[in-house]
């Protein structure tokens, strides 16, 4: 008896384990046929048969979606990361009670690797909050549901900006809606540049541009007065683009063509460029930053420890507002130098993409969450102020009025530079930039070889992705 | 009629056992023996996320030229080669010094040793990334102040010191377990033989050496194979301190790996990486085994 009662537990055991294992889905419409009929052949499916549909499929009951959410959104006061999030669900669910919304917060240290793992797993969320870098490698590999039936002619003129509307794109289909958006640039220590004597090198007024030779010449004092300038920094990968877009700037270089199809940074800038920053890391002006990465250069400077840093940006300045004010550092945020004080400025876009989950009613309800998150009267506006940079819609006017250090950063978007992020093979890309920059910094190879390298090794990557 | 009643029994029994041990064995071919093959049968295919294309030995012949791979390599076997003997030959120091020890003195050695083991790989490398801090770190301040260096050392993102910086840390936190398994193996050694060698005239090392090295070679077989499997699967260290740089200086096998699956979503290129190396670590278990696996004699 006994044996048979342990068999039996045994037995069922053995069954749980399994149970695992199985669907979890109960609706029955795919969403891979849904995003068959908006992707294949450039033909589309008005967006209302779609949404018929949706309504079709979820009428049976509850849709239930999962939100990844990066932690893009300012949190208020102390809260923990997701509390914010979790306001903008409540207040969706109340209009859509039809919908429920899971939540699960990421970091961009381990974010990035748990998507990758998810998607091949077939377990990633249905509604992911982050940039065009990954969203559009995702849409590449036919991860993701194209979003074209959102970009309708109202908000397309309402964004009204080209190279913008180009990021969140993927051949011919838009992969990623925008809500919120700013320019890269840098930040130095008002404390330490008067200390140093060198206010005088930095424009305080109108854009604030520079030149490359003011900029050089701030540094020489700030060393003289035994200020450390920035880090070269060029470990891990996040932070990237404020490296890429400081080496471009210096003697108007650029990452890749204007059509942004090859790589052309080994350009005669570039080398440039890549020759200055070496120099300045030797004789002392700015740090090898071969053991920081871009979030500690950011650490650094706001301790004091560093006089400026080469990745700046609205969200960081609202995110490290209260280290600075308790350190005593006032901030000054500057486009880069560049040698005719023309920057060309790198970007970043705040969107939403949905993933292929084979359903259909999650794909349009995550169509709708994403709308409400966007769109709302109420919300909408609320949560681009919470992403800290600028609405991509122009109708939202200025939702930052009497800011004069949001005007500034609202300023440096006629700066913008092609955005080249979407490039097939970005994510290759990047895994080559940093160990390159070591190999410069530390005298392994000469600036030309090491470009030259670089630039044949990310293309390659083009040709990889294809 | 009673040995057909004896075969029932025992099929029963039979039957009673597998059932016990379904769950675990399912969970051990579903979560390990499936995914391993499938890593294996998919490293012949070029795999990523846009699909399967078969590509035959492709990524085991561009992985041999690869030459971040081959710097990967030697990086990885320097680690090995670096940690594994000084781990075994400290923690065997270390047990042998604190064994003779009273109970309350060998604990604290024993809870002091093991605290990086229980504390977690993020925890610790985060107060060794503080340590090897070239601005604020308490290493350069040390060297500073006691005149040794003049200037601060970038111990993380030099390549003449990064390697040596992460060898450091992996020897810190591979030691604790070691000495415990030690000090207990050191327990086992029957004490008459000791005492009988100490009546014929054999001094501590001869002691040592012909009475209590012969019965610790099973533990020390043990933690050599734990060792060099730990030393070459090296990964949250480089992720978390140097990313494997500077310019691939500390870039092991593991990582670079992690970084060809996860970076680049070449995963068939990544499970060929894991291939050899799993070749690697197999023929040197192998080797380790057939060197220290003997029965102990005295």
């Amino acid at each position: 008896m006994k044996k048979r009662l342990a068999l039996g537990l045994a037995a069922v055991l053995a069954v749980s384990t399994l149970a695992g294992c199985g669907g979890g889905s109960t609706n029955t419409t795919t969403a891979a046929d849904s995003a068959a009929e908006t992707t294949a052949a450039g033909e589309q499916k008005p967006a209302e048969e779609t949404a018929a549909q949706a309504d079709n499929a979820s009428t049976g009951g509850q849709v239930e979606i999962t939100w990844w959410a990066f932690p893009t959104f300012a949190q208020d006061g102390s809260n923990p990361a997701g509390t914010y999030e979790q306001e903008i669900i409540d207040a969706f669910q109340a209009k859509n009670p039809d919908i429920t919304v899971k939540l699960e917060t990421i970091d961009f240290t381990s974010g990035p690797e748990k998507i990758t793992a998810a998607i091949e797993a077939g377990t990633v969320c249905d509604v992911l909050f982050d940039a065009p870098g990954r969203i559009i490698s995702y849409a590449q590999n036919g991860k993701l549901v194209a979003l074209d039936d959102m970009f309708t002619d109202d908000y397309v003129e309402d964004v009204g900006n080209e190279a913008l509307l180009n990021s969140c794109k993927s051949g011919d289909s838009y992969y990623m809606y925008p809500i919120s958006t700013a320019a890269f640039c840098m930040a130095v220590s008002k404390n330490a540049l008067e200390e140093a004597g060198a206010m005088d090198c930095i424009n305080q007024e109108g854009d604030r541009t520079w030149t490359t030779a003011q900029f050089e010449e701030m540094m020489k004092k700030l060393n003289e007065a035994g200020f450390m300038g920035a880090t070269v920094y060029c470990s891990g990968q996040g932070g990237d683009q404020g490296i890429r877009a400081f080496v471009t700037n210096l003697y108007k270089s650029s990452v890749t063509d204007d059509a942004v199809t090859t790589y052309t940074i080994n350009d005669e800038g570039g080398v440039k460029a890549m020759t200055k920053i070496k120099e300045w890391v030797d004789n002392g002006y700015m740090l090898n930053g071969s053991a920081y990465n871009g979030g500690e250069d950011v650490d650094q400077f706001v301790a004091g420890n560093t006089a400026f840093t080469t990745l700046w940006s609205p969200g960081l300045a609202s995110q490290r507002a209260e280290t600075l004010t308790e350190n005593g550092i006032e901030v000054i945020a500057l486009p880069f130098p560049s040698e005719d004080g023309v920057p060309a400025l790198e970007y970043l876009v705040n969107g939403f993409c949905v993933f292929d989950n084979g359903d259909a009613a999650r794909a349009e309800a995550s169509k709708k969450f994403i709308d409400f998150i966007c769109n709302d009267e109420e919300w909408g506006p609320k949560n681009v102020v919470k992403t800290s940079v600028f609405p991509v819609r122009q109708s939202m006017g200025d939702l930052y009025s009497g800011d004069a250090e949001m005007n500034f950063y609202a300023s440096l978007t006629k700066y913008y530079s092609p955005y080249y992020n979407t490039i097939p093979g970005f994510a290759e890309m990047r895994t080559y930039w940093f160990p390159m920059l070591q190999a410069v910094i530390n005298g392994d190879s000469e600036p030309k070889a090491a470009l030259d390298d670089f630039v044949a090794k990310a293309n390659q990557s083009i040709e990889n992705a294809k | 009629m009673k040995s057909t009643k004896i075969n029932k029994i025992r099929m029963r029994e039979s039957l009673v056992s597998y059932a016990f041990l379904a769950p675990a064995l399912i969970f051990f071919v579903v979560f390990v023996l499936l995914p391993m093959g499938m890593g294996v049968f998919t490293s012949f295919f070029r795999y990523n996320m846009k699909g399967m294309s078969f590509t035959g030995l492709d990524n085991y012949i561009t992985m041999f030229k690869d030459e971040v791979w081959q710097k990967s390599l030697v990086n990885t076997l320097l680690l090995v080669v670096g940690s594994v003997p000084l781990t075994v030959f400290f923690s065997l120091f270390v047990a042998a010094l604190t064994y003779e020890k009273n109970p309350v003195t060998r604990s604290f050695f024993r809870c002091v040793f093991f605290l990086p083991v229980v504390t977690g790989t993020v925890a610790v490398t985060v107060v060794w990334k503080w340590i090897y801090d070239p601005l604020n770190g308490i290493l350069n301040w040390i060297l500073k102040s006691a005149h040794i260096i003049e200037k601060n050392i970038m111990w993380t993102g030099d390549k003449k010191y990064a390697l040596w910086a992460i060898l450091i840390i992996l020897i810190t936190t591979s030691v604790g377990q070691p000495i415990i398994l030690y000090i207990a193996s050191l327990g086992n050694v029957p004490k008459d033989y000791v005492e009988a060698a100490q009546v014929d005239g054999a001094n501590d090392l001869q002691v040592f050496w012909k009475i209590k090295w012969p019965s610790l070679l099973p533990t020390t077989l043990y933690i050599v194979v734990i060792t060099t499997i730990n030393s070459f699967q090296c990964f949250s260290l480089i992720q978390l301190l140097t990313s494997g740089g500077p310019n691939y200086r500390t870039t092991t096998i593991m990582y670079y790996l992690y970084e060809t699956a996860f970076k680049r979503f070449e995963y068939g290129y990544a499970n060929a990486m894991g291939v050899i190396l799993a070749l690697i670590i197999g023929a040197i278990s192998f080797v380790q085994f057939k060197a220290l696996g003997g029965d102990v004699e005295y």
